[in-house]
């Protein structure tokens, strides 16, 4: 067995635990599931010190589909039709997987105190909801059939609804109903592209038997597989020449639409919510500001990735023309989201709102670096994607510690928490300054590496300078709400009203101190950390794309 | 045209053998004399009533498993002397339906004996009503003689009227019970008209025969108004059971107004027996096809009832929002699900089509799964307003805390029915989509994407009214006391709620259940034979 499906299921395994051991222990047991997890995830790093001495992304090959830990089982069958438990790891969601066991993880750390929280009925439910969050999750990022996918992206919902629902803020009904109705809204169509998916691609493989007279066409990333039928899998899709042929051809209908544009902007509405952009971004404030602080690292942490993840393992490489034909769209959405989000973020007078919002402006960015398709952009887009990965939970367990002492957000009424909590408070500044992207720190790497992507891209597309000024605009907004946010709770005079607060505790420095060691070491060593794992899989991605597009033109 | 009455074509057919594969529903028939008769041997206690009613389902079921194994390589179209035009066929599918069917009607008479038995007094009468609507609807599936299918509706209804207002003295049942008996009486009288009309063009009353004269009549380029309107009011039959927009105004009124066990009863049964009698309908007509290239001629019927399919399960999600009655609520979503289920019978695929047996498959995973969803939820509703005396949603106000034995159930068959992994209602969703799938190789590609495309965007509708109970029953808690519930409701809801789980990781054994059903879909009705050879032979010659 895989040890990905190890990792995928060894907190479903803590969950059900969660539902028999003694109240008491319940913690702890979540505690130990969500480590177990995270310590599996960490032996993946051993794929890239192989014997073979391959140290870097080659650790996945020089092509799109090279897999590692692939298990793949036939799942549901009937005639013409297989799908499969495959899951595999390449460059892509290898970063994501570590990244997603260690925010739960650090979250768990962070529901500790679950018996002190303003609703503490139920941690038996809150613990195993919790790990089903985190099984659905990991899910997401190792199920390479589009079917297995589908249902982990799906299976992730109404633990989160309940989650958010049951042990939220005041107006919790509502940020959880807002943020199952966009996500499912968002989804449903992607059904939709599963289903056409795999007919098209049947349709495909079926013409290309009969043009050449044989039994079964090669498959496009495995030696020696001879595939008959439409699939689900999503390499296959990819990388597999009568596919992309049959999908990318201009005769391509579906219902009168060019298959691959309409099919590109099925999925990409799904995950277009998930990142959040502007303008279906209305869910995450909400939801933020309602979800109690775990809820809101994970949600910040990883189910935001998830949107990213989906751009880059779905709608590019499977429908890179559709990417061609919606670049500018994208690109603007991906600006305006940058900029919208860092306006909205200086008109917050709420603390945990304003973080949010910043989500909104970060996730611009990601959305920007893919829109372009160069290999800088889509590297760049990923790296923030885990800087922010880092950073943004950090800064709301900060929100969620002064909220804790304080019970209330208003920034207006902080100021000086660095004299009263001085711990608290150089940590503090070194989360939000990543969030800045100060050089030096996780988050400027990532917007740097965007802003050249987009650059790079100005030879394909006219409007890419103009883009990435703006874009590059969006830092200086950064900066503002973040310098000003700062000054009005950290800095200046101590405070009467706060003066008894107590500094960071043990476990709360526990839980801050390595999202603020990888903060500074993803950014100063951006290439050790994380671009040689995931370099190589988004190379030959491109190179994979810009083939088809070739093709196309 | 040869009917039973005239005894010289009496001759040629295999009565004993006919006799026994349908057996069933001699076995169901005799259940209900033995339920006529248990008063004057045993007395009217209700429990007695229902353990020789459970007694004789558990036969007629354990009839049923018997014959199967016969009838799945050979399917019989018998009691004619015409093995085209047989007045009842037991075939996969029949037997399949009469599987589900008892397996469900055990569940019903479970609930019934919980929330109904300590209190009924009519007992005898109850069980035969209820018997004889199960008869009408093994009936309705296991034929395609025009004449047995306005028997086997009547059969199924007539019933069904008298138990909704069983209840002489609430006044509510009673309403329902009128409703619904003056629109069946109508929808039946529109049925009729058209089974005369069609009679009168066709000449005989088999389903085959009339599938081969519209078919060319169509192929020819030509859509005979008469012709259109006698199909037309054919389809009111089927779709007053199925409760289709715009036939479904009972529906809310008669589930509202029944006793909860008979609202569950109706809500799968009478809708899962109306669905298949209306795909055996197209996959006859589908069979009267020359080649699959042809399909094309039946466009305007596939439209037709893939229209009322979309009409059906939007109008039911929508008007499913302002219900504050549980009850009432889970009555438009059958009317919403009926209409997903209707989907798949608008896929009218060739026999020697690729997937030719699927959307039959489909649907029959799909009614399998409502089964056990909707037992769920009815039960939950049932034992829930059995203890407080209402079914409004508030009554299930923290029911998280009060039972979450009922609200863990409830709340895995809500979110089955909205349709999303990872509970079993996804999957039966899935292969709808699959079927349709199918249709979009050729001429139904725009068909088959308009509706999957509305069958997820109703998901999404969906979503909303489900969520409303289950918001009060987990997020809100107004402190009402605890609900205790007899152990053995606990025990069925529960398993609904197990299985729906199940069924997505293990779902093999169930499509291949469900592929079985399917299989042999086209035999009993499509098979050409030549005068005077023996019906078996002719039935060999098919396999």
């Amino acid at each position: 067995m895989s040890i990905l499906t190890w990792i995928v299921f060894v907190p479903m395994l803590g969950a059900l635990l969660c539902m028999v051991v003694p109240r008491r222990q319940i913690r702890t047991v979540a505690v130990a599931a969500s480590l177990v997890t995270f310590l599996l995830s960490l032996s993946l790093f051993a794929t890239f010190f192989n014997p073979a001495g391959e140290t870097s992304g080659e650790g996945f090959g020089s092509r799109y589909g090279m897999l590692q830990h692939v298990q793949r089982a036939t799942w549901i069958e009937s005639k013409s039709f297989a799908i499969e438990y495959f899951v595999g790891m390449d460059g892509l969601s290898f970063p994501l997987i570590v990244l997603t066991t260690l925010i739960s993880l650090l979250s768990c750390l962070a529901s500790w105190n679950f018996d002190k929280w303003a609703i503490n009925k139920g941690p038996r439910a809150y613990f195993a909801l919790f790990l089903l969050l985190e099984t659905g999750m990991l899910g997401v990022f190792v199920s390479l059939d589009f079917f297995l996918f589908y249902i982990f992206w799906e299976v992730m919902l109404l633990p989160m609804y309940f989650l958010i629902g049951a042990w939220g803020g005041p107006r919790r009904e509502y940020a959880a109903i807002k943020f199952f109705l966009f996500t499912l809204a968002g989804s449903v169509l992607m059904l939709v592209a599963l289903v056409a998916m795999y007919f098209y691609s049947d349709q495909a493989i079926t013409a290309e038997m009969a043009r050449q007279g044989i039994e079964g066409v090669a498959s496009g990333y495995r030696e020696g597989v001879i595939i008959s039928h439409g699939t689900f899998d999503l390499m296959e899709l990819a990388t597999n020449p009568a596919i992309q042929n049959h999908f990318a051809a201009s005769s391509t209908l579906f219902l009168g639409w060019r298959f691959a544009p309409l099919m590109f902007l099925f999925l990409f509405v799904g995950f277009a919510v998930k990142l959040p952009c502007v303008p279906v971004h209305t869910w995450l404030p909400d939801a933020h500001v309602e979800a109690p602080t775990p809820i809101s690292m994970i949600l910040a942490g990883v189910l935001l990735k998830m949107g990213g993840y989906g751009f880059l393992r779905l709608c590019y490489p499977i429908f890179p023309t559709g990417g061609m034909t919606w670049a500018f769209p994208v690109a603007v959405i991906g600006v305006v989201s940058i900029i919208y989000g860092a306006l909205c973020a200086m008109a917050q007078t709420d603390f945990k709102r304003l973080v949010a919002y910043s989500s909104v402006s970060h996730m611009g960015y990601v959305m920007l670096g893919i829109a372009v398709m160069t290999d800088t952009g889509f590297q760049g887009a990923l790296f923030q994607m885990i800087a922010h990965g880092i950073s943004s939970p950090m800064c709301f367990f900060l929100v969620g510690m002064v909220y804790e002492r304080a019970h209330h957000r208003e920034i207006n009424r902080f100021g000086g928490l660095w004299l009263t909590m001085p711990r608290y408070g150089t940590l503090a500044t070194i989360g939000f300054f990543a969030s800045l992207g100060l050089p030096g720190l996780c988050g400027f790497i990532g917007e740097v590496w965007v802003l050249l992507g987009v650059f790079a891209a100005a030879e394909k597309f006219t409007w890419a300078i103009p883009m990435a000024i703006l874009a590059a605009a969006g830092v200086v907004l950064t900066a503002g709400y973040i310098l000003w946010l700062i000054r009005r709770v950290y800095l200046g005079k101590e405070r009467e009203e706060h003066a008894g607060f107590p500094d960071a505790s043990g476990r709360e420095t526990f839980i801050l101190v390595p999202m603020a060691l990888l903060c500074i070491a993803l950014g100063v060593f951006p290439m050790q950390t994380v671009f040689i794992f995931t370099n190589g899989t988004l190379d030959a991605m491109l190179a994979q794309m810009a083939r088809v597009i070739g093709m196309g033109s | 045209m040869t009917l039973l009455g005239q005894t010289s074509a009496w001759s040629g057919i295999p009565v004993g053998e006919h006799l026994w594969v349908f057996s069933p529903m001699i076995a169901l028939i005799a259940t209900m004399l033995a339920v006529v008769a248990c008063p004057i041997v045993v007395g009217r206690s209700a429990r007695t009533i229902a353990r020789v009613a459970t007694l004789g389902v558990i036969v007629t079921l354990g009839l049923t498993l018997a014959t199967w194994g016969e009838v799945s390589t050979n399917p019989v179209s018998g009691l004619s002397t015409q093995p085209t035009s047989g007045m009842l066929i037991a075939d996969n599918l029949s037997i399949g339906f009469q599987v589900i069917l008892m397996v469900f009607l055990l569940g019903v008479i479970y609930l019934w004996k919980i929330g109904s038995a300590g209190s009924e007094e009519n007992a005898p009468e109850f069980f035969i009503l209820l018997l004889g609507s199960a008869l009408g609807m093994i009936l309705m599936v296991s034929t395609s003689n025009l004449l047995m299918i306005v028997l086997g509706i009547e059969m199924a209804s007539l019933p069904s009227y008298a138990i909704v207002g069983f209840n002489k003295r609430d006044r509510k049942g009673a309403e329902a019970s009128v409703k619904y008996m003056i629109f069946g009486a109508v929808c039946a009288a529109i049925m009729l008209y058209g089974v005369s009309l069609l009679y009168g063009m066709v000449g005989s009353l088999s389903v085959a025969d009339l599938a081969r004269y519209t078919v060319e009549q169509f192929a020819g380029g030509q859509h005979p108004l008469l012709l259109s309107v006698g199909l037309l009011c054919l389809l009111v039959g089927p779709a007053f059971k199925i409760s289709a927009v715009p036939f479904h105004f009972w529906c809310p009124d008669a589930f509202e107004g029944a006793r909860i066990e008979v609202t569950t009863w109706l809500s799968v049964a009478s809708k899962a027996a109306g669905l298949i009698l209306l795909a055996r309908m197209v996959s006859t007509f589908a069979g009267a096809v020359d080649e699959p290239l042809a399909m094309s001629v039946l466009k305007p019927l596939a439209w037709t009832i893939g229209i009322m399919a979309a009409v059906t399960c939007t109008l039911g999600n929508f008007a499913a929002y302002p219900q504050q009655s549980v009850k009432r609520l889970l009555a438009y979503s059958s009317i919403a699900h009926a209409g997903y289920m209707m989907m798949a019978v608008a896929v009218f695929l060739h026999p020697q089509a690729d997937r030719s047996g699927e959307p039959m498959a489909a649907l029959m995973f799909y009614i399998i799964v409502y089964v056990f969803m909707n037992l769920g939820a009815f039960g939950v509703t049932a034992l829930v307003s059995w203890e407080t005396g209402s079914d409004r949603i508030e009554g299930f106000t923290g029911l998280m805390r009060r039972a979450p034995w009922l609200a863990v159930p409830m709340v895995v068959c809500l979110i089955s029915l909205v349709g999303l992994p990872p509970m079993a209602g996804f999957l039966a969703k899935w292969w709808v989509l699959v079927a349709l799938g199918s249709l979009a190789d050729g001429w139904g590609a725009n068909l088959a994407w308009f509706l999957i495309i509305v069958a997820v965007v109703n998901t999404l509708i969906s979503l909303y009214y489900y969520l409303r109970i289950v918001v009060v029953m987990t997020l809100r808690d107004t402190g009402e006391p605890v609900i205790r519930s007899p152990i053995g409701g606990l025990a069925l809801v529960n398993f609904c709620a197990l299985m729906l789980l199940a069924l997505l990781v293990v779902s093999a054994p169930l499509k291949a259940t469900a592929d079985r059903f399917s299989r042999n879909l086209f035999d009993a009705t499509t098979v050409t034979q030549p005068a005077g050879e023996p019906v078996a032979a002719a039935l060999d010659r098919a396999d």
